[in-house]
């Protein structure tokens, strides 16, 4: 009579001690995408369900953009989403998603200060020094900052906040190059647009 | 106290009704509690702490300590589960004029073990899927894993996961079948990433995308709607050489990579992946709406089911209260997104998906069979009766 609590109760301990395992698995590499096969005919509109209260899933889109003719772009990985090189000169743009506000602007704009050994700015000297690019997702706030002294650089940094991440485009290298590239710099931020 | 004494008090306590209203006034208490107390702890927070568990604790303010201070919903559930078996098997008699009232038991009490193989083995997770996508993984809503994918073959990926729950602070985890051991730095289960800079300090990684990066901890999200960014520092060691602390995080867009011993590795946090031996292919999605409104009308998705080990090619349409059940899973139409070239279906696995309707069955049953014998004793009472007069 008394073996059969016993074994519930084991039976329970035991459940209760599993522990979640590391798992594998084998997946084939996906091969280059095949059409989907031809549909199956539809039921009638009189068989379908209104669905009530039914509301679209959080966006996860991605932004896009025309690259400038000339410039070139590799593929990233990790929170640098690309690096893109323009036509001609030391500079280098990099494009980098965060999630969240990512700070806020004033922090950002005083890190690429930083960068460039330059003193931050309060609020207010920040607002001056901001112009806006409108794009086709929302208006990217827009910094041009340079250094002077033995090196001197530039930075010219974009930043918005879409679809619940901050987006980061900045330009950075030497002053002349960078001045040169900047009103391709600007297309490209003129052309951009939901992937 | 003889034992015999002692045995048929505790009887009569198990069979009492004043345990079967204690019972149902504690889950009211326990309702009501779950009820407020999702503002503090989201839905599924409360639900965890006030319904699933065996007992509801009390956290201390400031201090590590936990109290207990009521009985939990799986407790109250399985203590009034045992009263009604004990209680049927004390009053019922064993007749068959009392046959409806014995099925009547037997349903609920099938109901109450149905909410508890639910609640034990009910897994729900997600198939996010894009118009001409094929999808062979769900993903789970809620858990994450850290993957680490050998990808150094050119015709497969080995895909191994760590559960959350072995990311502890200070652990280790071997990866079988790999020359490598993930040592666990820390582990924020709400986290915020930022660039660095004053006043937000290096994350602690030394290699990859991590020391570019600020890492805050942030309190668990009380919101449903608020996705949580789950991060962990974690150290790759292989054959005794480290490879430095990676941060890994759900907020990083894409995979980092480290070779060992010539195989390539990509390391990354992702939503927890569960692998299905067959693959769906989101044909279209449709979002009608009654013509000239916004006004919904239907969401469809028009999906091919492709299991190759069995042979098996063909159209299915999913749409609300139209779920495709397959392989003991039932994929319902859930939301979607990306101008409806997304659809997200909501996949669940519930070994008793059966019981509640077995049981509503029962229970109607033995109370259609209740009143029928009722009814017969009933009427021969009344012709007995009549019978007398004339």
């Amino acid at each position: 009579m008394q073996t059969t609590p016993r074994l519930i109760l084991t039976a329970l301990l035991l459940a209760a001690c599993q522990r979640e395992e590391v798992t594998h698995f084998r997946i084939a590499k996906p091969t280059q995408a095949t059409p989907p096969p031809a549909s199956a005919p539809a039921p009638m509109a009189a068989d379908l369900t209104a669905v009530p209260g039914m509301e679209p899933a959080k966006p996860t889109n991605a932004l896009a953009w025309t690259l400038p003719a000339g410039w070139t772009q590799a593929v990233a990985g990790g929170m640098r989403y690309a690096t893109i090189k323009p036509a001609t000169g030391e500079v280098d743009v990099t494009v980098v998603v965060l999630p969240g506000t990512a700070g806020g602007e004033l922090a950002n704009v005083n890190r690429w200060r930083g960068q460039l050994g330059v003193a931050p700015l309060d609020d207010s000297s920040a607002q001056s020094a901001r112009s806006l690019v409108q794009t086709k997702t929302g208006p990217f706030a827009l910094y041009d900052f340079q250094s002077d002294g033995a090196k001197p650089s530039r930075m010219i940094a974009a930043r918005a906040v879409f679809d619940g991440n901050t987006w980061f485009f900045k330009m950075l290298g030497e002053p002349r190059a960078v001045g040169s590239a900047r009103t391709d710099f600007i297309h490209l931020l003129e052309s951009l647009h939901v992937e | 106290m003889s034992n015999s004494k002692l045995q048929k008090r505790l009887w009569d306590a198990v069979t009492s009704l004043k345990l079967t209203l204690v019972c149902l006034a504690m889950l009211m208490v326990l309702v009501v509690a779950c009820t407020l107390s999702q503002v503090r702890l989201g839905t599924l927070g409360a639900v965890d702490a006030y319904i699933h568990s065996f007992i509801v604790y009390w956290d201390v303010p400031g201090s590590q300590w936990s109290v207990p201070v009521f009985p939990g919903g799986a407790l109250v559930g399985l203590v009034l589960t045992v009263n009604l078996i004990a209680a049927q098997a004390k009053r019922l008699e064993f007749r068959f004029s009392k046959a409806g009232l014995w099925v009547v038991h037997a349903g609920l009490i099938l109901l109450f073990a149905g909410e508890f193989v639910t609640g034990l083995f009910q897994v729900e997770m997600q198939l996010p899927i894009e118009q001409g996508e094929t999808r062979n993984y769900l993903e789970s809503p809620r858990d994450v894993e850290l993957a680490l994918v050998d990808t150094t073959a050119s015709d497969h990926d080995d895909s191994y996961a760590v559960p959350e729950s072995r990311l502890e602070a200070g652990r280790s985890v071997a990866i079988p079948g790999t020359p490598i051991t993930f040592k666990v730095h820390r582990y924020l289960r709400n986290a915020e990433l930022l660039r660095t800079g004053p006043g937000a300090p290096p994350s602690g990684a030394t290699a990859g995308i991590g020391p570019d990066v600020a890492l805050r901890a942030l309190a668990a999200a009380s919101n449903d709607d608020t996705v949580e960014v789950r991060a962990a520092l974690v150290e790759p060691i292989a054959d005794g050489k480290s490879y430095g602390t990676w941060l890994v995080s759900t907020g990083l867009g894409a995979p980092q990579s480290f070779v060992h011993a010539g195989r390539s590795y990509a390391l990354s946090m992702r939503s927890a992946r569960r692998y299905l031996p067959y693959s769906l292919t989101l044909k279209k999605f449709s979002h009608d709406v009654y013509p000239g409104t916004d006004i919904p009308k239907n969401f469809s998705s028009l999906v091919h089911v492709s299991n190759k080990s069995l042979g098996e090619e063909r159209d299915v349409l999913i749409f609300m209260n139209r779920p495709l059940r397959y392989a003991g899973k039932a994929f319902y139409q859930a939301s979607f997104g990306k101008g409806d070239t997304l659809s997200i279906l909501q996949v669940v696995e519930n070994p008793g998906w059966l019981l509640p309707y077995i049981s509503c069955v029962l229970v109607g049953a033995g109370l259609m069979l209740h009143f029928a014998l009722s009814l017969g004793r009933s009427v021969r009472r009344q012709r007995v009766a009549v019978g007398g007069l004339t």
